[in-house]
């Protein structure tokens, strides 16, 4: 049985991906065809032997809780231990640090009540494959308060602590005036031991439109993908049963990934195509990420474009972006031609 | 127990031979299908989606991966607190280990599976074929008609009648008689081996039937001539759509190409009448720089380098560099190497066909061929020798 416990803080907030959560946490952005930001961190917890996770939610999170519902699909849905969901009682000035502590206080009895003696805490925007067995063995050997998880020297926002000392910052939270975990790493004045992990693996750290689009380009090269999706530490995620994909014999499609349900008939290059998507006869899709349902009428030529889900772009319509600032088309928008050029 | 208005019996032990090498270590409705499914996900889908959560698998033929498949039924939304899937495999009772002789005995052994159930109605079916059908339509046509039983009829070619067991009819459908593969057919509406019986009169035959010890125990041959010997009223109903019973290797290959086609018989991207399965949960399919890929079907987690022309690729499979596959099935998880080419074939799960060697039917030759283990081993000689 595993001696950690997983807290999946999901109260990010970051300005730069504004147009992605109109309706949505950063959580549940949807990233690489069939996934959501926190399939990453969830499934490397579960793939870490990690029993017990709970999430803490703060902003707009319907679709979060709809995407990870009971935790089956986590095999979370346990009788003991399993999948806990803790949203905010109100509070109009908290913090969205991670690992806030304020936070964390209003479900204390989440940790007391655990078995586990050690609590890995997570940000929910970090795309990787991370064992945190090792993170919590690299903890024990160097005896750490307060374990790092980085990558190339960066922090990522992911930290391992014992239990007994996350309990005693929270409850002593008003004397010492700190506000998180990620706080306590950040101040110089105090003698806990702060010591690092790195994780040499492929990471990313997704915080803006243009990361997004550069991390989703980057799904296409071989190195990236062997590194994220792993046969022996698979990423999960919510099913949907969608058919194989159909390609028809106008489509032609090059050096791009593509997830189930799509239906195509044009051309796509360099491009992340969701699941259910459609892309009519003689369109061309060009260094694009396509996300879940969005549909691309006939003759259309699109090249460095992101469309959130249920985006319609009807025929013969032709959009630009560049790679430094992709074009973003918001959930559910329909474009035309005479709209946008 | 809660009383079921219907249950469902789907018989899902049959061995499917002349599926050869497929079916050695799975039951014939384990077989995949359609680049994503197995073939008992059809009727399956078809019970969830028609309203039917009580569903009896019986297995008996090389039931492992079947019965792990299936599990407690959660792929097809069929974990139900009341009723849900049940596998049936054969068991032993003190009086020994009776193994399922016919499709009615297996019924007849699971006589307690049923009446725990109290139904009014039991639907059987075969795990064997390839459809989309709501049940639910045709037991309100069965009760309609006031209907001892109903079984489900489709049209065939004349000339194909006789392969068939075919339902005589009047005008309005009522079955007269019934003639097990006729040589000299005197209609065209084959059984498609769906039936819906009253329980009450089933069981009375169920019952009646086990003491011949004549008969063979098979629904379509001594089950229905009972019904129709009392002058019970037993209708055909008639289903229009695509039905395939995939058999044989030759029209496994034929249903999945059928797929293919600009608008399919079976459409698999219907929203409203999803074929459910075992997700493999894999990531994206990966298509290289090189790739070429047209009028194919691919699911998740494959890595294709060479070229994809009318074929359908179930999960897992990674197509090298340069190669070449042609009007094939390849199954999860196998591998065709670089520069190899494919025409015309069946590559099973698993299966890894080495570089640079070309599996293909001789000119003018109308078969399919079955990729086996052998045929790989001996290929990778060839091509080290």
């Amino acid at each position: 049985m595993s001696r950690l416990l997983g807290v999946i803080d999901a109260a990010t907030v970051k300005g730069g991906l504004q147009d992605l959560t109109l309706n949505r946490s950063v959580a549940s952005i949807p990233f690489a065809g069939r996934y959501r930001f926190i399939d990453f961190v969830l499934s490397n917890m579960v793939n870490s032997g990690v029993d017990s996770i709970a999430i803490f939610p703060k902003h707009q999170y319907r679709s979060l809780m709809d995407h990870i519902g009971s935790g089956k699909n986590w095999d979370l849905d346990r009788k003991r231990d399993g999948l806990f969901f803790f949203p905010p009682y109100f509070e109009p000035n908290e913090t969205t640090s991670i690992g806030s502590f304020s936070r964390l206080e209003q479900h204390i009895e989440f940790f007391k009540r655990s078995h586990q003696d050690y609590v890995v805490i997570a940000s929910s925007n970090v795309i990787a494959n991370i064992d945190f067995e090792e993170a919590l063995a690299e903890h024990l050997i160097h005896d750490h308060d307060i374990t790092e998880v980085q990558h190339n020297g960066k922090s990522l926002d992911i930290y391992v602590i014992s239990k007994a000392l996350l309990i005693e910052l929270i409850e002593g939270r008003k004397r010492s005036q700190f506000i998180s975990v990620s706080d306590v790493t950040k101040q110089p004045l105090h003698n806990y031991k702060i010591g690092a992990y790195e994780h040499k693996d492929y990471t990313a750290v997704i915080d803006s439109i243009p990361t997004y689009f550069k991390y989703s380009m980057d799904l296409l090269r071989h190195e990236v993908w062997s590194q994220l999706f792993r046969k022996d530490c698979p990423i999960y995620t919510k099913v949907k049963d969608e058919p194989p994909t159909k390609y028809s014999s106008t489509a032609q499609v090059r050096h791009s990934m593509v997830a189930n349900g799509a239906d195509i008939r044009g051309n796509v290059e360099s491009s992340i195509v969701s699941r259910a998507v459609k892309i009519g006869e003689g369109s061309s899709v060009k260094n694009c990420v396509v996300m879940q349902k969005s549909q691309i009428g006939a003759n259309c030529s699109l090249e460095y474009v992101i469309l959130d889900k249920d985006v319609k772009v009807l025929d013969g319509t032709s959009l630009k972006g560049t790679a430094e600032q992709p074009l973003v088309l918001r959930k559910g928008s329909v474009r035309e031609s005479a709209v946008v050029q | 127990m809660v009383k079921k208005k219907c249950v469902a019996m789907l018989l899902a032990g049959g061995q499917g031979s002349r599926l050869h090498s497929l079916t050695t270590k799975i039951a014939k409705p384990a077989v995949p299908f359609g680049g994503k499914y197995r073939i008992i996900d059809f009727t399956l889908s078809n019970c969830t989606n028609s309203g039917i959560h009580t569903v009896g698998v019986l297995t008996q033929y090389q039931p492992l991966v079947l019965n792990s498949y299936i599990g407690i039924g959660s792929a097809w939304d069929l974990d139900r607190r009341n009723g849900g899937v049940t596998v049936l495999p054969p068991y032993t009772e003190a009086t020994g280990v009776k193994w399922y002789s016919g499709t009615a005995n297996a019924i007849y052994q699971n006589l307690n599976y049923i009446e725990q159930y109290d139904p009014e109605y039991v639907l059987v079916l075969s795990g064997d074929h390839i459809y989309k059908m709501d049940y639910s339509e045709m037991l309100d046509y069965h009760i309609q008609n006031e209907a001892e039983a109903t079984i489900s009829v489709i049209e065939v070619p004349w000339d194909e009648a006789s392969r068939f067991g075919i339902m005589n009819t009047n005008e309005d459908l009522e079955i007269l008689e019934f003639d097990e593969k006729p040589a000299d057919p005197k209609n065209n509406l084959a059984s498609m081996g769906i039936y819906i019986f009253n329980w009450k009169s089933l069981k009375k035959h169920l019952d009646q039937d086990n003491l011949n010890e004549n008969s063979s125990h098979d629904f379509g041959k001594d089950i229905i001539p009972l019904f129709l010997n009392e002058g019970k009223r037993l209708m055909a109903y008639p289903f229009e759509g695509y039905w395939k019973d995939v058999g044989t290797v030759k029209s496994l290959w034929e249903a999945n190409m059928d797929l293919l086609k600009e608008n399919p018989g079976l459409n698999l991207f219907d929203h409203s009448w999803r074929i459910y399965s075992r997700n493999p949960n894999q990531p994206p399919q990966y298509l290289g720089a090189s790739s070429e890929v047209k009028d194919s079907l691919i699911n998740e987690g494959c890595v294709i380098e060479g070229k994809v022309f009318n074929s359908v690729i179930f999960q897992g499979v990674s197509i090298g560099e340069n190669a070449q596959v042609d009007e094939s099935v390849i199954m999860p998880e196998a591998n065709i190497g670089k520069n190899a080419t494919i025409k015309r074939a069946i590559v099973p799960g698993d299966i890894s066909v080495p570089d640079g060697v070309t599996i293909s039917p001789a000119d003018g030759d109308d078969e399919i061929i079955l990729v086996t283990q052998e045929m790989v081993e001996k290929l990778k000689k060839d091509v080290t020798a």
